[in-house]
């Protein structure tokens, strides 16, 4: 397969990770797309590393893993939170920092 | 020798120490003896210290103790010294002495003020601060001492806090004051320029045995001139001369123990002091004792027309202050700078003596000053009576009463200095004295006859419960009769007054030659001319005290203000005008300047442009308030957006 097919299922993958973020209200679901983004970006590192045979684009990959895991330890352990606290956690009504 | 000038300083130093942080806690009783101690063991080291130096041959009669050095930058050094010849001696023993009388005094005067721990506390300060000033061995440490006395007099004038009087006058009397250490500040600045970073008496004045330089010699004639009038500017101030002498009149809203305190015995001389100690400057500046003659005469006559029309107790003894402190600045001027000094002492006796008495009958009557309101008084406190007679005999300078000797001591000098010189206006300034010679027995014969004799005219006097009911048949019946605390240092100030001239009778001059080394009297006096004058003054003290008998004999109440009167009346009751010209000249531009500055620099200019700034600033947040909406989604839709600005601007520059 050509280089533009893997870049062009990352875009794709990455535009519906973005609109999941931009459109649901719950943080859970928010939280996945959010991963799908970050791996749409991983798959392009794995594409581009495969075809300019470079060692750099796995390194970023393993780099991107750690990352989002640790992000959703994070996360969900603040989610939780909020969730006791509120017994709710939908992010329309989590406004207190309004101006 | 021996020295305890450092001791005599500490001691009331520590009462105000421990009666400043003590006070509060501390009954009474014990509060009496620490105030009244204190200022008692600095009487007997001086005592100690006058008896040693008596008995030390008259050369050797300084003694300069160096405690500590203060301040020393390049050649400029100054040391926190205490000096202790026969001025500071002299003065030493008024200070102390009387002011022991008037903390004794003040324990009957003050039985019932809730402020009583506060108001010895202020006491002993005073004295320590007076002590420092006629004690200090350099002219830096006579302005310590010197602004030390000015905040004392600012605590006691307002002691009773609560009346927008007394504050006032405090404030007026600080003032005033300041304007005065100002004057001494710019002298003292002069001073170091002068003699290379020396201000000891020692190099300028010489008082150690060694003669002082000439100053003639080491600077023009125009800064001597400016050095001593700004050195009589500090006096002025202090010693209430025309034309700062309107603090003084204003300050007798200060207890009574205070006016007889400051403005009697003790602050009010301090000008006196410094003119005799600082003589070697005056002297080198001819015009400036012509000033300060000119000054002293106007103050005299001034303030003895003044005293003679006004009403209030303690205000004709304010009056006659400022009239009996122009005679010494009078008798200084024509030299005789130990007549100055003699009638310092004498009048600390019989003015302390005078405001005492004042006192006693303001007490006796519960607080009523209006001499209109009184009369009669003379069976109820025939002690107070008898003692007001002495101290106001004393006053009018009546033979053999202290006032007399020291009186005639310094018309004596100005008349010597007039025929000397054979210029006329001395002999104006003698006669001046005459005058108010004449006036002063007016004055105080006046005061006398009103308040003690004929019919008592004020309200029933509300005594203390079961004399309260009396009070309609007899409104004297709940007169508080002055307890022994009171009387008894009365009694003492009446004997010195009586006989506090024997130190420098005509003849013996025995505290003429005691000074001669820190204040001589340049002119030596002719025996006939003396007599002369002291039957010219006495003369004119018996025909001033006959116009009072023939015109008050009977008690008589002098006619109320609203009585019309003669211009002249009306002119010396608004006190010549002084204290309008003031209030035109200085009060109202300064006030309205300051309002001007209020209005048009800090309202609409200063304060304008913070405010603007601070407006801006709280609209630029209001708008920038409105992305902070508070939904997620608003801000990570921001963030895509950024995120799609910096992609297409990479791809528009890569291309």
């Amino acid at each position: 397969m050509p280089l533009s097919a893997y870049v062009i299922l990352s875009g794709v993958l990455f535009a519906i990770g973005a609109l999941g973020v931009l459109a649901r209200k719950n943080p859970l679901i928010m939280f996945m797309s959010i991963e799908l983004m970050l791996n749409a970006v991983n798959l392009s590192f794995m594409a581009f590393a495969h075809f300019l045979d470079s060692v750099q684009g796995w390194i970023f990959v393993f780099l991107t893993l750690t990352v989002a895991a640790a992000e959703v330890v994070v996360g969900l352990a603040i989610i939780v939170s909020i969730f006791r606290s509120r017994t709710n956690i939908d992010v329309d009504e989590l406004n207190s920092l309004k101006g | 020798m021996l020295n305890l000038t450092p001791y005599i300083l500490l001691a009331p130093l520590v009462g105000f120490v421990v009666l400043g942080l003590l006070g509060r806690v501390m009954p009474r009783a014990a509060i009496s003896l620490v105030g009244c101690g204190v200022v008692l063991v600095g009487f007997a080291l001086a005592l100690a210290d006058l008896l040693s130096m008596l008995g030390t041959p008259s050369d050797a009669r300084a003694s300069d103790i160096t405690l500590w050095t203060w301040i020393t930058a390049g050649s400029f050094h100054v040391q926190f010294g205490l000096l202790f010849d026969p001025l500071s001696a002299v003065m030493l023993m008024v200070v102390t002495g009387v002011g022991f009388l008037i903390h004794v005094y003040s324990i009957g005067y003050m039985e019932d003020d809730p402020g009583y721990w506060r108001f010895f506390c202020f006491l002993n300060f005073f004295i320590f601060a007076m002590a420092l000033l006629v004690a200090a061995d350099n002219f830096l440490f006579l302005l310590v001492g010197w602004a030390c006395v000015g905040l004392a007099s600012f605590l006691l004038i307002g002691f009773w806090y609560t009346r927008p009087s007394a504050v006032a006058a405090a404030r007026k009397a600080f003032v005033v004051n300041v304007i005065g250490d100002f004057g001494l500040l710019i002298a003292i600045f002069l001073l170091v320029g002068v003699y290379q970073g020396a201000l000891d008496y020692g190099t300028i004045l010489g008082v150690q045995g060694g003669s002082a330089p000439d100053p003639t010699a080491l600077a023009p004639s125009g800064v001597l001139l400016a050095i001593a009038l700004l050195l009589f500017v500090a006096a002025a101030a202090k010693s209430a001369q025309l034309p700062l002498h309107v603090w003084l009149p204003d300050a007798m809203e200060g207890p009574t123990p205070v006016s007889a305190l400051i403005h009697a015995a003790t602050m009010v001389t301090a000008g006196v002091y410094l003119v005799a100690r600082a003589h070697v400057l005056f002297e080198a500046a001819p015009t400036s004792l012509v000033v300060i003659a000119v000054a002293a005469g106007a103050s005299a006559f001034m303030a003895a027309t003044i005293a003679c029309v006004n009403n209030d107790i303690k205000r004709i003894l304010a009056y006659s202050t400022i009239s009996q402190i122009a005679y010494m600045f009078m008798g200084e001027a024509a030299g005789g700078f130990s007549s100055g000094i003699f009638h310092l002492v004498t009048h600390a006796f019989f003015k302390a003596l005078l405001f005492m008495c004042a006192g006693a009958v303001i007490h006796a009557l519960g607080g009523e000053q209006d001499i209109r309101k009184m009369g009669g008084l003379r069976e109820r406190l025939s002690g107070v009576f008898w003692l007001f007679v002495v101290s106001g005999l004393a006053l009018a300078a009546i033979f053999p009463f202290a006032g007399f000797w020291s009186k005639d001591a310094i018309l004596g000098a100005v008349l010597q200095r007039a025929t000397a010189s054979g210029a006329a206006g001395w002999y104006v300034l003698y006669a001046v004295g005459l005058l108010t010679a004449g006036l002063t027995g007016f004055y105080i014969f006046r005061l006398i006859l009103v308040t003690f004799f004929g019919q008592y005219r004020g309200a029933p006097v509300a005594g203390h419960g079961a004399a309260h009911g009396a009070t309609i048949g007899e409104p004297l019946a709940g007169l508080h009769q002055p307890g022994m605390a009171l009387m008894a240092p009365m009694w003492v100030l009446g004997a010195l007054s009586l006989v506090g001239g024997v130190v420098d009778l005509p003849g013996s001059q025995w505290l003429n030659d005691f000074l001669v080394t820190a204040a001589p009297s340049a002119t030596e006096l002719s025996s006939g001319l003396v007599w002369g004058s002291m039957i010219a003054g006495l003369i004119c003290a018996l025909v001033g005290i006959g116009v009072a008998w023939s015109r008050y004999a009977r008690g008589q109440s002098p006619a109320t203000d609203d009585v019309p009167a003669s211009a002249l009346v009306v002119f010396l009751r608004r006190r010549w005008l002084i204290d309008d010209l003031y209030d035109v000249v200085v009060v109202r531009p300064v006030l309205a300047f300051s309002r001007a500055l209020r209005l048009g620099v800090e309202d609409d200019t200063l304060d304008a442009g913070s405010r603007g700034l601070g407006d801006a600033f709280g609209s630029l947040s209001a708008g920038l308030r409105g992305f902070q909406t508070g939904f997620l989604r608003n801000y990570t839709l921001t963030l895509f957006l950024g995120a799609v600005v910096i992609l297409v601007y990479f791809i528009a520059v890569s291309q």
